[in-house]
């Protein structure tokens, strides 16, 4: 597999809004492998999002370039990437159009690109949604499914487009922590099965090893990995890896580097965002 | 067992109501392509799919949203006979694939359920979600059996419009409806008529309109049996129509405009908010001399108070879309016009009705003041003239129609909203609200 190699080098972002810079982002640079989950752990407002922003091609960079597949996104010279299909965003609240059937969200993409006529979306997007244990809510309203399924009808709406890359934008934040667990293995499930690089913001230091082959710990404000942790845990998981030993003594090594990085964050009152 | 906690209608049920109704399921077996049961069959058994996959087609007549559904493992379907008064099938069933099933028998199913009311009546429950979300039949939802009272089959008889009038009737709302009117009307009745108020005494008692409105032979030349009543309902209404339709059309389209491009907003908002708190009156004289028709005269300021509310509340709606509804669009290939027409104008039509709503409002209050000041027909024009001379009950009747045309009126505006924004009516049910 060689879709979906993202390479982040030396990337800087400072914002600027009333004349006093704020550095977000700090002479980051991070591999991201074909095909690999790489999981981004660092406190809220650490400017791991400005990150993805960048990637996804929402906000411009203040140099460095981040490279996708041999192409590059952004760079100081072009420093703003343009947003498309080869990498769908799933949002931290969520960005289900609540005026659309689950369906209908799932089939916009490649109905909108032109990509397929609409009745072979509509099959195309029915197999899809039944693949990930979502029939029966096609012609829902996503207001009207709970929490996780819209998170679920979210992942297989950028799945239909075949992107290279997801990126996740702690998109299990506003769940409760039963919840959680069974979207991780609904995630993981969707994953073994479609391969796409993962790009998977958390604050959650558990949730990043238990779904990640690698966890990249930020640093707080600025960001940039203070460390790299390869997850030795065999793909592919249950949830009972939560109660391996393993699972455990990779929490333990890198709790205290996350918890260092919370309380920097803390002391700086930085806001959340 | 396990394939019955992935049911929807059982998966919270406990282990003992779990493994009870697992002891009277029956596995059987059919081959890809049989058929397994067609509509008017006997309706017997509830299926639960252990393995394989079947297809599932509704009888037209249910309007379901979706007649054709595929049923895989965990999967519940022959439902009907948890419906009251249906004996038969009421859909087409067969395996597309080698399937695996168990058959319930729904009568010793209703049994186990009625043994355990609490949880039991949670399982119909979610019986009836399921028939909703996953097989689109609203149609059906009243018909599910409740484990409470009597299962008789009287309620069948009852269509499903009876079954909400009664709930309607049942609450307290009609109810109340009736007191405050009461209330209102009784109130005018006895200060005018009854205790003779001071500031009353002038004003028409409730006896005397409503004979004059309801009399062939009115005193004043004015009531339900005269032509020219109709003619100046007619004429305000279409009047209302044209204004409102306008205003809608061109306030809508410039609404859009200032929320979505900002150079637009930037030339033009300020102007706008000058001219907006310019109060109606104000406009006749320069209308006068604009229009020399008094018709297009009388329509142009109904139309311009509508078209200020409208245009506001359509921008405020753009402004109010979350940003990460246009990024997703953006990121899954939607180009700049397709994001206008899948994300801001659905996005805004929450606030572009609440819009509508007002504006139909005051296109009837400008509409009035305008036909009061110049105009030939029209409720404004009737009761003014009224006032001029001294037919006191006349303008309570031109008053009394103006009331119910415009809640007439408001009422449509509000039924084309939740027509179109069927999304909205069914969050907003779910939240019971």
């Amino acid at each position: 597999m060689t879709r979906g190699h993202i390479v982040i080098e030396d990337v800087v972002k400072v914002y600027d809004p009333e004349g006093a810079a704020v550095m977000a982002v700090d002479h980051c640079s991070l591999e991201i492998e074909p095909g690999e989950i790489c999981m981004i752990v660092g406190p809220s407002g650490c400017g791991k999002t400005t990150l993805l922003n960048a990637i996804a091609g929402f906000h411009d960079i203040t140099s460095g370039r981040i490279v996708m597949d041999g192409e590059v996104l952004c760079s100081t010279a072009s420093p703003k990437a343009s947003s498309g299909p080869d990498r769908i965003v799933v949002f931290q609240n969520g960005a289900l159009f609540p005026w659309k059937s689950n369906l209908e969200n799932v089939i916009f993409g490649p109905v909108m690109q032109g990509k397929l006529a609409r009745r072979a979306a509509l099959d195309k997007g029915r197999a899809m949604m039944a693949d990930a244990g979502l029939s029966g809510v096609e012609h829902n309203y996503p207001g009207e499914v709970s929490s996780g399924m819209r998170r679920r009808v979210e992942i297989v709406r950028a799945l239909m487009n075949d992107p290279k890359a997801l990126l996740l934008d702690e998109p299990y934040r506003a769940l409760d922590s039963l919840t959680k667990s069974v979207m991780h293995e609904a995630l993981l499930e969707i994953y073994y099965k479609n391969k796409v690089t993962i790009f998977f913001i958390t604050h959650d230091l558990e949730e990043a090893i238990f779904l990640g082959h690698r966890v990249a710990i930020m640093t707080t404000r600025p960001c940039k990995p203070k460390k790299v942790l390869d997850v030795d845990i065999p793909h592919p998981r249950d949830y009972s890896v939560l109660t391996s030993k393993r699972f455990r003594e990779l929490i333990e090594e890198t709790n205290d580097a996350v918890h260092e990085e919370a309380l920097k964050a803390f002391q700086a009152g930085e806001k959340e965002g | 067992m396990e394939v019955l906690r992935e049911t929807t209608p059982f998966g919270e049920a406990s282990e003992a109501l779990l493994a009870r109704i697992a002891a009277i399921a029956q596995p059987a077996r059919y081959a890809a392509g049989s058929r397994i049961y067609s509509p008017d069959d006997p309706a017997d058994d509830l299926f639960v799919v252990v393995s394989g996959r079947v297809e599932h087609v509704l009888n037209p007549e249910l309007r379901a949203r979706e007649a054709l559904k595929r049923v895989t493992r965990g999967g519940v379907f022959g439902w009907t006979g948890l419906l009251l008064g249906e004996h038969r099938r009421l859909a087409t069933v067969s395996a597309t694939e080698p399937t695996e099933v168990l058959r319930i028998n729904t009568e010793s199913l209703l049994g186990l359920l009625a043994a355990e009311p609490v949880e039991g009546g949670r399982v119909l429950e979610r019986f009836t979600s399921m028939i909703q979300r996953e097989f689109t039949v609203p149609a059906l939802l009243a018909k599910v059996r409740r484990l409470s009272g009597p299962l008789t089959e009287e309620m069948s008889s009852l269509s499903l419009t009876m079954y909400r009038l009664s709930l309607w009737l049942r609450s307290p709302r009609p109810y109340l409806m009736v007191i405050g009117f009461a209330l209102f009307l009784g109130f005018w009745y006895l200060a005018v008529e009854v205790w003779k108020l001071p500031r009353f005494r002038e004003m028409p008692g409730l006896t005397s309109v409503v004979k004059e409105w309801l009399s062939p032979a009115p005193t004043y030349g004015l009531s339900i049996y005269t032509a020219e009543y109709y003619q100046h309902i007619l004429v305000s209404v279409w009047r209302v129509t044209k204004a409102f339709g306008l205003a809608t059309l061109l306030g809508v389209s410039f609404g859009l405009l200032l929320g979505w491009s900002r150079a637009f907003k930037e030339y033009v908002f300020p102007l706008f908010e000058m001219l907006r708190p310019i109060p109606i009156l104000a406009w006749v004289p320069l209308d006068i001399v604009m229009f020399i028709a008094t018709e297009s005269a009388v329509v142009y300021l109904a139309f311009l108070a509508s078209f200020f509310a409208t245009a506001l509340n359509t921008m405020l709606g753009v402004q109010s879309i979350d940003e990460s509804y246009v990024r997703a669009a953006t990121c899954l290939g939607a180009d700049r016009w397709q994001v206008f027409r899948h994300v801001i104008i659905p996005g805004a039509l929450p606030f572009i009705f609440t819009g509508l709503q007002i504006s139909v409002g005051v296109s009837w209050f400008s509409l009035v003041a305008a036909e009061m000041v110049s105009g030939q027909y029209g409720l404004g024009y009737v009761i003014n003239t009224s006032y001029m001379m001294v037919r006191y009950p006349t303008i309570i009747i031109g008053m009394a129609t103006l009331g119910i045309v415009g809640y007439i009126t408001s009422a449509l505006v509000r039924i084309a909203g939740d027509y179109m924004m069927e999304w909205r009516v069914r969050e907003l049910a779910l939240s019971e609200r």
